[in-house]
């Protein structure tokens, strides 16, 4: 129990806001993709991954590998084959219904005025297809749609239908109180179990409900059937009432829905809430409690709070080598600057300064831990930039041929400016150039040559170039001289 | 620090008797009103100075400013004139920008030619400086060589 109180007292306000939004998050996707098919096929690639971590865990190799494929493919295939399912909820009115909008989303649709159309239609033996578009978008499955965009009436209905009208053919698309498109071109189901009796009309009623999660009603021109298409069920509707509790419910009337249903629609989002806090406080300890994983990083000095009249000239390290802990999972997503290591210089003084390294240098990513700093401490040496103008020697190297002398040599600019610690600038007596080969050298020339600067702390002051050019010149050896 | 005494051969005292008669003059015209120290030493003025491989006859053989190692040793050559009296000077020797060796030599009225020299080691390859200067550090000329392969 104590050890569970203790456990409890080390989760931060920081960690408990992490499950909450992460939870929220899970929720939402919950809400915003629940009865659509990317969301079945979201469910089944999340139970193959695990199915693949269990292989993995259990030592079956082969198995896990092959899981693994088919994982990455599924998810690469989830997100192109549904891409209009995966849009169409993404792209909501506003970030409100994005974050907070209710799952039941209700359309204003004259349902009774529809209901009673439909039947009216079908008594006079007049052809219907009319289309109530769910959460997925059709754009992709309909074609040949002509915009209307009329308010629903008796009338409108009628008309649209008359058999001589040239629009009646084709599908109608309801969105709200409006009828959107007309003469649309639904696909045909290819099932065979379908009733002979069903003409086009239907079975293009069927063909959309088996690819989308729309509802299609279907006026029989030959019977005055309606008929009604969800999903893969296609089935007659006799009566008006039936129909009105069916399109009722397919636009989340949810006033007129029973009151059953609407408490097992509230259930089932708080399970889907409670589940999703569950999974996601799981997952967070999961990551950030385990510390099973040692890692050692080197990770450059960053010094902060410098006085501005000192200039850092020299450091006993560069790097600080540092041992951490942490689960997993949290320490394989670790990148490079995500660990800093700060040294505060404020309080320093001129010459040499020496500062522990302990946990309050050390910004760690949360769920990571220090185990081991090496070295413990670092030496860093201050002083005040002077500038001072050093004479520039060549630094010449090799071999130069037998019978010739390297007698004089003039270089071009004979000194430079330089800026650096006034400590090591004190010393400094001389800038040499790169080594300048004189192997080659079989008369008197030209050459340049780049500047050197040791300890690398000093620089070239402005206008400098750290390029000279070395006139030099050469003469034979006296005969007599010659080795 | 290697010791001094370890590297180096010591050429002292090679004078130029140039005029004894002169001397006697100049120290004669130029009696003791002026206190020893730096008003003679100000006056005390460099006039030849050269690296090389040699000093024969009192003058420098082959000077260069590139020397192998092979060739052994290197001489510092340094040529005053005047020299009002006495004078101690240095040769300082600087391997990069560290002082490797320094030559305390004597000077003589009224002119005086001296020189150090060192012995090469495979270590001493890079680039040296000497600077020739006096007991208070007063530069009378650097000279810039390199020792090579």
């Amino acid at each position: 129990m104590n050890k569970f109180l203790t456990f409890l007292s080390t989760v931060r306000w920081q960690d408990l806001v992490d499950i909450v939004i992460n939870s929220y998050i899970l929720f939402r996707v919950y809400v915003l993709f629940q009865g659509t098919n990317a969301f079945r096929v979201l469910v089944g690639i999340t139970s193959l991954w695990i199915l693949q971590e269990v292989a993995a865990s259990m030592g079956l190799i082969l198995t896990s590998w092959a899981v693994r494929g088919i994982t990455a493919a599924a998810a690469i295939i989830i997100i192109v084959v549904f891409r209009n399912e995966i849009r169409s909820v993404l792209q909501v009115r506003n970030l409100k219904a994005f974050l907070w909008g209710s799952p039941r989303r209700e359309q204003q649709a004259p349902v009774e005025v529809i209901v009673d159309s439909i039947y009216q239609l079908g008594k006079k033996r007049i052809g219907a297809l009319i289309v109530f578009p769910g959460k997925e978008d059709l754009a992709e499955v309909v074609h040949g749609g002509i915009q209307w965009d009329g308010t629903v009436s008796r009338e409108m209905l009628y008309s649209i239908f008359w058999p001589k009208n040239p629009v009646h053919d084709g599908a109608i698309i309801i969105r709200d109180n409006r009828v959107a498109e007309v003469g649309v071109l639904l696909p045909l189901s290819q099932r065979q179990d379908l009733p002979s009796y069903y003409g086009t009309r239907h079975r293009a009623a069927a063909g959309l409900a088996e690819r989308t999660d729309a509802l299609i009603v279907a006026v029989s021109e030959e019977r005055g059937r309606v008929t009604v298409a969800q999903g893969n069920f296609i089935k007659p509707v006799a009566q008006p009432e039936e129909l009105s509790h069916l399109l009722k419910k397919h636009l989340n009337f949810q006033d007129r829905i029973n009151g059953h249903e609407h408490k097992r629609e509230t259930l089932k989002l708080i399970l889907a809430g409670v589940t999703s806090l569950l999974v996601m406080t799981g997952i967070w300890f999961g990551f950030t409690r385990s510390q099973d994983t040692v890692i050692a990083l080197n990770v450059p000095i960053e010094y902060v709070n410098r006085p501005p009249i000192y200039e850092i000239m020299d450091t006993s390290v560069d790097e600080i080598r540092l041992q951490l802990y942490g689960s997993s999972a949290l320490i394989k997503s670790l990148r490079a600057g995500q660990v800093q290591l700060k040294i505060d210089l404020s309080k320093a003084t001129e010459g040499r300064n020496v500062f522990p390294i302990t946990q309050e240098n050390i910004i760690l990513p949360p769920g990571i831990f220090l185990n081991k700093v090496q070295p413990t401490s670092i030496e860093v040496i201050l002083d005040v930039p002077v500038t001072k103008e050093l004479p520039v020697q060549v630094d010449w190297t090799g071999k130069l041929p037998e019978h010739l002398m390297l007698v004089s040599a003039a270089v071009t600019p004979e000194s430079l400016k330089v800026i650096g610690g006034g400590k090591i600038l004190e010393k400094a007596g001389t800038i040499y150039t790169t080594p300048v080969r004189l192997d080659h050298l079989t008369k008197s020339g030209t050459v340049t040559a780049s500047i050197v600067l040791t300890p690398p702390s000093l620089k070239l002051a402005s206008g400098s170039s750290d390029r000279v050019t070395i006139h030099f010149r050469v003469q034979e050896r006296p005969k007599a001289d010659r080795r | 620090m290697v010791p001094f005494s370890r590297r180096l051969l010591w050429f002292w005292l090679l004078p130029l008797w140039i005029g004894a008669a002169a001397v006697l003059a100049v120290s004669a015209q130029e009696p003791a009103q002026e206190a020893p120290g730096e008003s003679a030493t100000a006056k005390l003025a460099l006039v030849q100075s050269s690296m090389c491989e040699k000093v024969e006859n009192l003058a420098p053989v082959r000077p260069a400013i590139a020397f192998s190692v092979s060739v052994g040793q290197v001489y510092c050559f340094s040529a005053f004139e005047p020299v009002p009296q006495p004078t101690l000077i240095y040769h300082r020797w600087y391997h990069r920008d560290e002082l490797s060796t320094q030559t305390r030599l004597r000077l003589y009225p009224p002119k005086w030619s001296t020189y150090s020299v060192i012995q090469l080691r495979e270590t001493d390859k890079g680039a040296w400086r000497v600077e020739i200067t006096d007991q208070d550090g007063r530069v009378f000329g650097v000279l810039r060589f390199s020792i090579t392969d």
